[in-house]
């Protein structure tokens, strides 16, 4: 039977899924997103409280209200670039980077690559 | 989040020199008594283990492995320290702390990577443990050249963004390019560093030129060098010929990354 760590693994995988952020899209964020975002690249995974102390200590320009910080947060997990496990005070936050597609090329030039990869020794 | 530092050491263009730059950088930092990480994320076309003496057969787990969920992080960590100290340059590695997380050179799995693609949450999560469980004062991270995936997030993770351009127009262009991207995703120290300028001419003036065209700091302005295309990426050559003029300019820019506060 799977545990709550397996359970919340699971969810966050779920959620993963959906889609997430590209560095590209990071670029293109207002400056508070974007710092809220560069933060949680560098900690993966924070929690609500660990988020506020952390913008609690952006400089004077970039610090933003309670209420601010909120709107920020329901934006960037309304759009799957954060996951929200959890409520408000109490929720973690983690980054969701989008995954990297494969190649497009036709699958016969792979098969055929792949093929001609087998018969070199390892 | 750890007090590491992460340096992306980025071209525009193929055959700056990124690579080797980007070795011999680690080493130096690592002879100054840092303790140093360097990975190869150009997945597509690795090579910079070869600047530390590894091939097909001492390679172990790589990359690769981690990104296919075959391994933990740690586990590709390769000691060069211990390991990779079979040539002049290196064996001054010796007892140091600086370890190599290469990408793997088989046809296979390149070609299974570029094919599926990977989950870019892992490689970044790769990133941030290598920081903390080693401790490590610096993580250095080898691109791969033009803007991908892996590239841009290296680039938005940084602290410390280092971009290798040669005196040449096609190089110019590009790197105005990615100076423009590096600054919308608020890199907070971007530096450049011209390599393989021509020696006829006046590189106090390349750098001036450099600068005032792209509002950046230059940190360093190295020879064209046929001593060190004679290395052949055998050893690292600032560390086997540190008297070398090409080996004192890139001291030089290890000196403005030890500085970066």
């Amino acid at each position: 039977m799977p545990g709550v760590f397996d359970r919340l693994q699971k969810q966050i995988e779920d959620k993963q899924s959906e889609g997430g952020i590209t560095a590209l899209d990071l670029a293109d964020l207002p400056p508070a997103l974007r710092k809220i975002m560069r933060l949680m690249l560098r900690e993966i995974q924070l929690g609500y409280s660990e988020i506020t102390n952390a913008v609690a200590s952006f400089p004077d320009s970039e610090r933003l209200a309670h209420k601010e910080l909120d709107d920020a947060l329901d934006t960037l997990t309304g759009q799957a670039w954060l996951i929200r496990l959890g409520e408000r005070e109490r929720a973690i936050y983690k980054v969701n980077l989008r995954r990297k597609s494969g190649s497009t090329l036709a699958s016969g030039v792979w098969n055929t690559l792949d093929a001609k990869l087998k018969d070199k020794p390892e | 989040m750890s007090s590491g530092k992460i340096i992306s050491i980025h071209s525009f263009r193929g055959g700056t020199g990124k690579s080797n730059t980007a070795a011999n950088l680690a080493a130096l930092v690592a002879l100054a008594g840092k303790r140093v990480g360097v990975v190869d994320t150009d997945i597509q076309s690795p090579g910079i283990h070869v600047l530390f003496g590894l091939d097909e057969n001492k390679m172990g787990k790589t990359l690769n492995d981690f990104l296919h969920g075959k391994c933990a992080i740690s586990e590709v960590a390769f000691n060069i320290g211990e390991k990779a100290i079979d040539a002049e340059g290196r064996a001054k590695l010796a007892g140091k702390n600086l370890w190599l997380f290469p990408c793997s050179i088989r046809g296979r799995e390149i070609s299974q990577i570029i094919r599926e693609g990977y989950d870019v949450n892992r490689l970044n999560e790769g990133f941030q443990t290598i920081l903390k469980e080693l401790n490590l004062d610096y993580l250095f991270i080898d691109t791969h050249p033009g803007l991908n995936e892996e590239t841009l997030l290296s680039i938005a993770i940084s602290d410390v963004l280092i971009i290798i351009l040669r005196p040449d127009n096609q190089d110019l262009q590009g790197t105005a390019v990615t100076v423009d991207i590096a600054r919308s995703l608020d890199v907070p120290n971007l530096i450049l560093m011209v390599n393989k300028a021509v020696p006829k001419y006046d590189f106090n003036n390349i750098k001036k030129q450099i600068e005032d065209t792209f509002k950046a700091s230059v940190a360093g302005v190295l020879p064209l060098s046929f001593d060190l295309a004679d290395n052949a990426s055998k050893d690292l050559f600032s560390l086997r010929y540190p008297d070398h003029d090409w080996s004192k300019a890139l001291r030089g820019v290890a000196d403005v990354i030890l500085a970066v506060k």
